[in-house]
């Protein structure tokens, strides 16, 4: 037996060795309508470079890379949803550093290239700071979803501050319809979409300093400013008449499901609050900026918190090196690779030379621009938390939020889980 | 090369090199270590025969050790470490089975697991038991044994997602999908997210393995019930037994090791239960169990310490079971 496993080794690797040569992996979140995106930029990589790409995709894309790169089978390249998590692989000794240069090449071509940049560098084993991480496809949450058609029979308009963003679902509520459709149902990530609202909400009722502490847990979860901004939340959520189904629904609801509602005629809701991929799960044929269109999460009109805006992104690093995978990183680089996703769905680059016209409708233009334009950018508060936090209690915590648990007793389980990972 | 082509390659290879192997050595055996001839024929003879049955279980043993007995001595040890950046270890005594016995997590997953193994062993043994009384002597019994029998065919992610449309829930006035919620509505009630009812929601899950699990204790049960002689069943008649007193009193107790052995048997597969909750809820909404939770501290928190420490108490509930079990089912084959 031992004898035959070492023969068929054997012979296997010396069959399938001059193809692992040009053979190199990627691994990433994306599945349905957004790997056939990735696929088509890949498709390019592989023309170009001659090589052999293959992408696997898989919604618990979070452990899985765990799972391989501790078993050594790890892919050449993994995109990171999470900088959290590509920060304790950095640190464990699992992914490459970049090729040199590229930090350079990111702050003179990236729009607000040192924060990218920032977010992409993590101490290595040896506790040496080095950029791991590429980004590459960028999310803007700030966004509300709405249908024009709808508000223009009903008579509402785009509210401009937070204050008239309630005054009006107020309002909905009294023509004796639903203004919101919330779904945080995820799978195994259930409870993100709700951190998502905590994190807007974080960033508009406090200076972007709080945000900044309490994400490197400098402020306890249990600080009152954040009890108060999962509390504003809270405003939202818990209150039956304002969610399509109750807040029964907003927890039980797939996040994929939950825009469907806006679309039923006469539509479950008016407005739903959600990131700038969610076009992806629209109903097939609808058009962004016709059939449905997005106006940004209002800020605060009172106080002088400016415009935050929310976002999230992709990384790209290497976790198993070979000279294509830092040519992949190379290619990345180049506009073409953002062009051809951005002429298809829900992508936004903050790459400065790129062609707008190629984007594939007008609007995720207009959508750039408010990423460019926002006083205040931070990214998602969840992805840059410990694993166990921002992909773990976090989650788990909004879910019993929106189940019924007290604010305060949620965030204190949540600091009880930060101190056990310190 | 084509995968296909590779798995046939490897088949080849592994069989061949099975045989090859077992040829070979008894080769070896036979004709130069202990050869059956020359003047100490005889004793190399019994040599030969002492060693052989050890050459045929070398292969398996090798297996188990490093499938089985490798993973476990690892585990402890993972159980009884903290990682350290850079990726090596450093000693942390019992630290993390403390850290795990403070997280209220932990202690939900525990109280669910054992709502579980009070639960569904009972139900499905008793559920499989009934089947099995009910169909014996009736016509279409087979038909009805088949189907009963047919969830076990079923992956437990498969019936989770069954399930999972069972309870699905959509809001009041809106078309119900889910069958529970259809039938509530249908007479006159509101609609719940069935899943999300703390305390209860663990119910709803152990439906599925219930489901899953009543086929299992059926087949074996039933064929309990046929092996009862009928002369006993005969006599109680005889002496004016009703059916009920015939049921528990003559057959229930002829079958009782079967019983056990079915109990735990579902006993421990209950222990292990992890996809059901993962698929439906992921332990979220108060349903947490034990290898649920275990999976959420190695690959959601990479906490590889607590991790393992869960495994390492996984296990050890399952291990006096495991015995018990294998120790009633050796005593039934007798």
């Amino acid at each position: 037996m031992k004898h035959s496993i070492k023969t068929s080794c054997a012979v296997l690797a010396l069959m399938s060795g001059p193809a692992l040569a040009e053979q190199i992996t990627v691994a990433g979140p994306w599945i349905g309508a957004d790997e056939e995106h990735v696929q088509a930029v890949l498709a390019a990589f592989a023309e170009a470079s001659g090589h052999d790409v293959r992408y696997t995709g898989s919604d618990s894309f979070e452990q899985q890379i765990v799972i391989d790169a501790e078993a050594g089978s790890a892919p050449n390249v993994a995109v990171f949803p999470q900088p959290g998590l590509a920060a304790v692989m950095a640190e464990r000794g699992f992914l490459t550093p970049l090729a040199d240069g590229t930090g350079d090449w990111i702050k003179e071509n990236y729009a607000a290239g040192q924060s990218w940049v920032d977010l992409g560098t993590y101490a290595g084993p040896d506790g040496n700071d080095a950029l791991y991480g590429f980004f590459y496809k960028v999310d803007l949450k700030s966004l509300v979803w709405y249908i024009p058609e709808n508000f223009e029979d009903a008579g509402y308009e785009v509210p401009e501050t937070l204050e008239e963003l309630k005054a009006l679902s107020a309002q909905i509520v009294e023509d004796g319809e639903t203004p919101w459709c919330i779904g945080i149902g995820s799978q195994a990530a259930t409870g993100w979409p709700a951190t998502d609202w905590v994190e807007d909400m974080m960033l508009r009722t406090q200076p972007p300093e709080v945000y900044d502490q309490w994400v490197a847990n400098e402020i306890p979860f249990t600080d009152e400013r954040v009890v108060g901004a999962i509390e504003a939340f809270g405003e939202f959520v818990l209150n039956d008449e304002w969610v399509a189904g109750g807040s029964a629904a907003a927890a039980s609801v797939d996040f994929r499901e939950s825009p469907k509602g806006l679309f039923d005629a006469p539509p479950q809701c008016y407005m739903h609050r959600q990131a700038s991929f969610i076009p992806s799960f629209f109903p097939d044929g609808s058009v962004v900026g016709e059939d449905v269109d997005f106006f940004y999460f209002p800020a605060s009109g009172e106080g002088d918190l400016g415009q935050p805006v929310l976002g999230g992104g992709t990384q790209w690093a290497i976790s198993n090196d070979s000279p294509a995978a830092h040519e992949l990183i190379e290619f990345l680089k180049s506009p073409e690779a953002h062009e051809i996703w951005m002429a298809r769905k829900g992508f936004l680059t903050p790459h400065k030379g790129v062609s707008k016209e190629a984007f594939g409708d007008p609007t995720l233009a207009k959508m750039n621009d408010i990423l460019l334009e926002a006083t205040t950018f931070r990214f998602d508060a969840s992805d840059i938390m410990p694993g166990a936090v921002g992909a773990g209690s976090f989650w788990t915590g909004m879910v019993d939020y929106v189940g019924g648990k007290p604010a305060d007793q949620v965030a204190q389980e949540i600091q009880d889980s930060w101190d056990a990972v310190k | 090369m084509h995968p296909a082509f590779q798995g046939l390659i490897t088949i080849f290879v592994g069989v061949g090199g099975c045989i090859g192997y077992f040829w070979a050595s008894n080769l070896f055996i036979d004709k130069v270590l202990f050869p059956a001839r020359g003047p100490n024929a005889g004793r190399n003879i019994n040599r030969a025969n002492m060693i052989r049955p050890w050459l045929f279980l070398a292969p398996a043993v090798f297996a188990l050790g490093l499938y089985l007995a490798y993973p476990v001595v690892e585990t402890l040890r993972l159980s009884l470490t903290n990682r350290v950046p850079g990726g090596g270890y450093e000693w942390a005594g019992l630290e993390n089975y403390t850290q795990m016995a403070g997280d209220p997590k932990f202690r939900e997953a525990l109280f669910n697991n054992i709502l579980w193994l009070i639960v569904v062993p009972a139900l499905s043994t008793a559920f499989g038991l009934l089947a099995a009384q009910l169909t014996d002597r009736i016509k279409w019994g087979a038909v009805a044994k088949s189907i009963i029998f047919m969830p076990m065919a079923i992956s437990f992610v498969g019936a989770a997602v069954i399930w999972k449309l069972v309870y699905d829930y959509r809001a009041a006035g809106e078309e119900q999908i889910g069958v529970l919620n259809a039938i509530v509505v249908g007479l006159g009630g509101e609609p719940t997210a069935w899943l999300t009812v703390p305390f209860w929601n663990n119910f709803f899950l152990m439906a599925v393995l219930i489901w899953i699990q009543t086929g299992f204790a059926m087949v074996i049960l039933s064929a309990a019930l046929r092996g009862i002689p009928e002369e006993t069943v005969e006599a109680a008649i005889v002496d004016g037994a009703n059916p009920f007193q015939i049921f528990f009193k003559i057959k229930v107790p002829q079958i009782m090791g079967t019983i056990v052995v079915v109990w735990t048997t579902i006993t421990i597969v209950v222990l292990k239960v992890f996809d059901i909750v993962f698929a439906m809820t992921n332990g979220q909404w108060e349903t947490q169990v034990l290898a649920n939770y275990m999976y959420d501290k190695l690959f959601r928190a990479n906490d590889w310490g607590v991790g393992s420490a869960s495994a390492m108490v996984i296990m050890l509930l399952v291990t006096p079971i495991l015995v018990w079990n294998v120790h009633n089912a050796r005593k039934e084959m007798r």
